[in-house]
């Protein structure tokens, strides 16, 4: 019997109202560090616990203690300074890093926050980390010559994470690398910056990509160092498929199912038809389903809805193809 | 010879200074219902000022509004055109900032002035000329989703008709300048030459107002050829991420304007005035028979407020050097 068709998430969770207004309050000095990580605590466990109703294979801690996905990290590192707030869209702003001198991981950034995870479930949880091509490339530079120079400063600080996380016991290591897609001239540049991520690492590794130009950058994409590719499969309505009919896709895939931009719930139909279109030309083996990409957009219900049909509709195609997890 | 200076599309909306109106916090109250639409359209008008007074102070010839009640570049127009619905975020590019896309789903035609009243009120608040901005036809149609025209040309014309006729009252209403924000022309290979051919010529038909196309992130190098006698005023070149418009710049008609994007509007570092004035004085002396502004290499937004502010100082600066120099 073959396996395969196992369920996780990209990463992020939305974070419930309360704890918006917990690290606004924090921000504002009207909260302490002590209060707003015991909340993030209590929440961080809650997801958890409802990965695991909900039956997911492998977990992720959520990243409620996170805000943006380079400024977390780049507020934990030496060499980089935080810019005062510039717009992404409409009334969205975030603070953005910037190098301002070498940049180095000092101490670690993430194992503590995976160690308590962990120590709450039987079932694996991913050690998630932001790629050195995306620090790079959504920060500012003040320092480095070149971007490559950055990047590759950066694949350093990210490796000595990633080894102190497989250290701690991390059997999935997730580095994910989303700008990779927008400029085809640099993958080359970005393969190397993640190929030093993720030298000498004997946990599985993943590295997640969205939105990006595929008719430019696939096949070339299969050049990224890392066991697992994830990409957003039904936000461009499985197009992509044709491009691994023309050239398999060789590594292993985690295959978005769930659009993260829409609050509509899909139905468990129309995510077996996209997972089933993709065992036509992938093997159930190398195919790990889960959302197109982190869902910290959606409401807390609307997340853990979309995550329960997606589970669902695994079940059945599982047991209409014979496939154990 | 005295090298004028300009921005290039949206400014940072957010006060640097404590006390003034914050456009992010009234919308947010007004989102929360603790403020009315009211008041956010006082917030962007006050912004408005705010943006025109920083710009006014430091010396730009030739301002902007900043596009203070702008989402983004691209739907304040397309959702006010007739045969556009807007649909969800997409990334913008390369640039880690997002627009929703536009989608045509019928007749692309224009119903009406859009940005006119926002040109009139700046235009009353700084005795410069005020530079209007509108997406750029080839552009607007390459970030949108095309569910309606069987052939792209015809898309493109009407787009182009469309805006023409946005300029149109702008020029009624009294510009002088209009820029076409066109980063898709970076973009183009030599195939799309038609069709971005068929775009521009409908815009640029009969304009009384002087021409900007502006071309950030990449050199319009593979379609120049297509809209090199056209009768637009001015090119502007995005000088800082591609170098390629440095050779661009043998090709431009005698008699045209160049904008050199010569200061790097996505990255904090501060350029030096000298060194920028330096990289005028060479077009200068590779095209003496063509006229120049100096800008940003595109939107300030990229920047947080504060460094959009010193990016401007900075601007101004290199300009007077490269006035001096150049005399």
């Amino acid at each position: 019997m073959a396996r395969g068709l196992w369920t996780t998430t990209v990463g992020s969770f939305p974070k419930p109202a309360h704890l918006e207004k917990a690290r606004n309050q924090h921000a504002r000095g009207e909260l302490s560090q002590d209060a707003l990580e015991k909340l993030e605590h209590e929440e961080t466990i809650q997801v958890l616990k409802r990965q695991e109703e909900i039956g997911l294979d492998i977990l992720v801690d959520g990243e409620l203690y996170r805000g943006d996905m380079t400024t977390f990290f780049a507020e934990r590192m030496p060499g980089f300074a935080i810019s005062n707030p510039v717009r992404s869209y409409g009334n969205r702003y975030y603070r953005k890093p910037i190098a301002v001198g070498p940049i180095r991981r000092k101490k670690p950034l993430t194992v503590e926050w995976w160690k308590f995870a962990q120590s709450q479930t039987t079932k694996p949880v991913k050690g998630m980390l932001t790629g050195p091509y995306t620090m790079m490339d959504w920060s500012f530079n003040e320092h480095y010559p070149s971007r490559e120079a950055m990047a590759m400063d950066l694949a350093e600080a990210i490796r000595e994470e990633a080894l102190a996380l497989q250290e701690a016991g991390a059997k999935y290591i997730q580095i994910d690398e989303p700008a990779v897609s927008v400029r085809p001239e640099e993958l080359s540049m970005a393969v190397r910056a993640l190929g030093r991520a993720t030298e000498g690492l004997k946990a599985k590794t993943i590295t997640h990509i969205c939105y990006g130009d595929f008719d430019v950058i696939y096949p070339a994409l299969l050049d990224l160092p890392v066991d697992m590719i994830d990409l957003e499969m039904a936000n461009s309505r499985y197009d992509l498929l044709d491009r691994f009919r023309s050239h398999p896709f060789t590594k292993e895939i985690g295959y978005g199912v769930l659009d993260v931009h829409s609050h509509r719930i899909e139905s468990k139909d129309e995510v077996k038809q996209g997972i089933l279109r993709g065992l036509d030309v992938l093997r159930p083996e190398q195919m790990y389903v889960d959302p197109d990409c982190g869902l910290k957009t959606r409401t807390v219900e609307e997340a853990f809805a979309k995550l329960q049909v997606m589970v669902d509709a695994v079940r059945e195609v599982r047991q209409e193809k014979g496939i154990t997890a | 010879m005295k090298i004028e200076t300009t921005l290039a599309g949206s400014f940072p909306k957010l006060p640097t200074r404590a006390g003034d109106v914050n456009l992010r916090v009234v919308r947010n109250r007004r989102d929360s219902g603790k403020a009315t639409d009211q008041d956010v359209a006082e917030a962007i008008r006050e912004t408005t000022r705010r943006i025109l007074n920083v710009q006014e102070e430091a010396g730009i010839d030739l301002p902007v509004d900043g596009s203070a009640g702008w989402d983004d570049a691209q739907t304040y127009v397309a959702r006010s055109l007739g045969g556009f619905q807007i649909a969800g975020l997409i990334r913008y590019l390369d640039t880690n900032t997002y627009y929703r896309q536009p989608e045509i789903v019928g007749a692309v035609r224009w119903n009406g002035p859009i940005t006119v009243e926002d040109y009139k009120r700046a235009q009353a608040m700084t005795s410069r000329p005020v530079k209007a901005f509108l997406p750029g036809p080839y552009s607007l149609y390459r970030f949108s989703k095309d569910r309606h025209y069987k052939n792209p040309s015809e898309a493109l014309a009407a787009i182009g008709k469309a805006l023409g006729q946005e300029a149109r009252a702008l020029e009624d209403a009294g510009a002088t300048w209009i820029h076409f924000e066109e980063p898709w022309l970076g973009r183009a290979s030599a195939a799309d030459a038609p069709l971005v051919r068929a775009a521009l010529e409908p815009l640029l038909a009969g304009r009384k107002a002087k021409t900007l196309i502006h071309v950030p992130f990449a050199a319009p190098t593979a379609v120049f050829d297509a809209i090199r006698d056209l009768p637009w005023t001015a090119i502007g070149l995005d000088l800082v991420e591609a170098p390629a418009g440095w050779e661009l710049l043998n090709e431009v008609p005698q008699g045209k304007t160049v904008a050199l994007g010569l200061l790097d509007a996505r990255n904090t570092r501060l350029e030096d005035a000298a060194a920028v004035a330096e990289a005028v004085s060479r077009a200068r002396a590779a095209r003496p028979d063509l006229e120049y502004q100096l800008s940003p290499s595109a939107s300030l937004e990229y920047l947080p407020a504060d460094k959009a502010e010193l990016k401007v100082s900075r601007l101004v600066e290199a300009a007077r050097i490269a006035s001096r120099n150049g005399g």
